[in-house]
């Protein structure tokens, strides 16, 4: 009964107590992204896509296509993997081992950037540990793979998308009830049909959500990448932030339209997440 | 069933092997005197270490990665927790834009923040611009998504409704309840996020070489340095960069059990 007299009174004063906040993300938030929006249309010739046309530039698509296989890669091998993995975890009797590789992956997962790059310079590089094992019992890495390339940087990733994926997958995991797979088995399902028929179709949305943050949480990487290639691969980051600092040339309306395609994209991977993984968490409630 | 637990194990050693070897390697490499023509180092020392820690750079660049992670963490604390209780309690009409606010982070890579921030201020009168504060700002969005959910989880496990009910039958008011009432029974989420918020801000790079670089060199600056021209050191410090996030990792372990840490943000990519 109160609450709505409340409001009539107080009318719009409440929201007094949002000023705050609203002016921070208006300020270090909104607006340097309605800014980028803004100067990317912005050409010599007034109002115009001309800089989205130069971002499509054969050099600039082709950061676009390392940057989309990097992510498509990672994310799958995450999903992939992880999913592997964390099924292993839940079904481990023991809660101690299932608490202690949680809590590895809980760590792990916040391991990235420059001393994760490093970590795999120093196990992979050329004259890494791991490589020099490897070449005791026959087996030469090197030159066939650099830790310096893409694919090596796709190793580097899948070290924190694995146990992110983990961490996003084990509660939809948890969700899937021993019943179900005993009446599939009951009815004569054999274990595929049962992961075919009732098991996926069940994770599919958290999977495929959580395919889309994999997605964009290597999609915005640089840290790693820089730390690993320096400007020698061809990916969008590296492209932008050789922009920003003005490395290449001096062009900051291109890394406009960049910055603009690559919010495009990890926009439509967040509201994708989003969606689905809220469906999840609807269903499972 | 045998079979069962077979491959089980299997995944789980190589699971291990992968996530566990490059930390290991790193440590080992920080204190081995030579190691890229043997198998096994060639001998022990902890010269590097010592090398390393006694420069004044070290110092220094531990010192303004504490700085601007405790400052992040207060700002934080100061903008997001009174909105987190103001949007449950009084606005619940506000909250799709509160969270939308704390989502754009998270689809907002480093580097497009740092050259929106960039394009932005340049021109602009005030002190902001090859300044740590506008580092404190940058971070400060990177993380709202951490701080926002790590709070907002906490409000919405206790009933703050019924609580300060409570709290007024009893006779304290406005403020009162705030402070001694609601605050100590969202105190594991309110540091959970500061943690968060700290270790991330600790190891972030891409924000702190694009914003101010070398004007303000921050430790993730100065470890990538290092990799360009000595290896060894930079190992020792790569290996302090991972024992920082292990501790504090398992501090928000304890802390809020399992599950406790939104999900949905990622930091120093």
């Amino acid at each position: 009964m109160s609450a709505p007299r409340r409001r009539s009174r107080r009318g719009g004063t409440v929201w007094l107590g949002l000023v705050p906040i609203f002016l921070f993300g208006v300020a270090f938030e909104l607006l340097p992204v309605l800014m980028l929006a803004r100067s990317s249309l912005i050409t010599e010739h007034g109002l115009g896509l001309g800089n989205f046309g130069r971002a499509l530039s054969p050099m600039m698509l082709a950061a676009f296509a390392n940057s989309i296989e990097l992510s498509l890669v990672t994310a799958a091998l995450g999903v992939g993997l992880g999913t592997i993995v964390g099924y292993a975890i839940v079904t481990t009797r023991s809660t101690t081992v299932q608490h202690a590789l949680t809590a590895l992956a809980d760590v792990t997962a916040n391991f990235g950037g420059a001393p994760l790059a490093f970590a795999f310079i120093i196990t992979l590089g050329s004259t890494g540990v791991v490589t020099l094992l490897l070449q005791a019992i026959g087996i030469d890495l090197y030159p066939g793979f650099r830790i310096y390339s893409v694919a090596g940087l796709s190793i580097a990733y899948v070290y924190f998308q694995l146990p992110l994926l983990i961490l996003l997958i084990i509660p939809a995991l948890l969700g899937l009830q021993r019943e179900w797979r005993e009446a599939a088995t009951s009815l004569g399902a054999t274990p595929t049909r049962y992961w075919l028929h009732v098991a996926l179709p069940i994770l599919a949305p958290s999977l495929l959500g959580s395919f889309l943050l994999l997605f964009a949480n290597a999609f915005g990487a640089y840290a790693t990448a820089w730390t690993l290639t320096g400007p020698d691969v061809n990916l969008v980051t590296v492209q932008i932030a050789a922009l920003v600092r003005g490395e290449v040339q001096l062009d900051p309306a291109l890394a406009d339209a960049l910055a603009l395609l690559s919010i495009a994209i990890m926009a439509i991977c967040v509201a994708g997440y989003q969606l689905l993984t809220g469906r999840a968490r609807r269903r499972a409630s | 069933m045998k079979r069962g637990t077979a491959w089980r194990a299997v995944v789980i050693a190589l699971f291990l092997l992968f996530m566990i070897v490059p930390i290991i390697a790193t440590a080992l490499f920080s204190v081995a005197t030579r190691w890229d023509r043997t198998i096994w180092p060639e001998g022990l020392t902890l010269a590097w270490w010592v090398k390393v820690t006694a420069r004044s750079a070290f110092q220094d660049t531990l010192f303004n990665s504490m700085a601007v992670a405790l400052a992040t963490v207060a700002v934080s604390l100061l903008l997001v927790t009174p909105t987190a209780y103001w949007v449950h309690l009084r606005v619940p009409r506000a909250r799709p834009w509160i969270e939308l606010l704390a989502i754009i982070p998270f689809g907002l890579p480093g580097v497009v923040l740092a050259l929106g921030l960039i394009r932005l201020y340049s021109n602009v009168p005030l002190p902001l611009i090859n300044t740590p504060n506008i580092l404190v700002a940058a971070y400060v969005v990177l993380t709202l998504p951490f701080m926002y959910r790590s709070v907002m989880n906490a409000l919405e496990a206790i009933d703050v409704k019924t609580l300060s009910e409570a709290a007024q039958s009893l006779g304290a008011v406005g403020r009162r309840t705030l402070l001694l009432i609601i605050l100590p029974n969202i105190v594991p989420g309110v540091v959970n996020g500061s943690l968060l918020v700290f270790s991330t801000v600790f190891a972030e790079f891409t924000l702190a070489n694009l914003l101010i670089g070398t004007r303000f060199k921050t430790f993730p600056i100065y470890l990538v340095e290092f990799t360009r021209f000595d290896a060894r050191q930079a190992s020792a410090l790569a290996v302090i960069s991972f024992l920082f996030a292990w501790v504090v990792s398992l501090a928000v372990l304890w802390l809020t059990g399992r599950g406790g840490r939104p999900r949905e943000a990622f930091g120093a990519r």
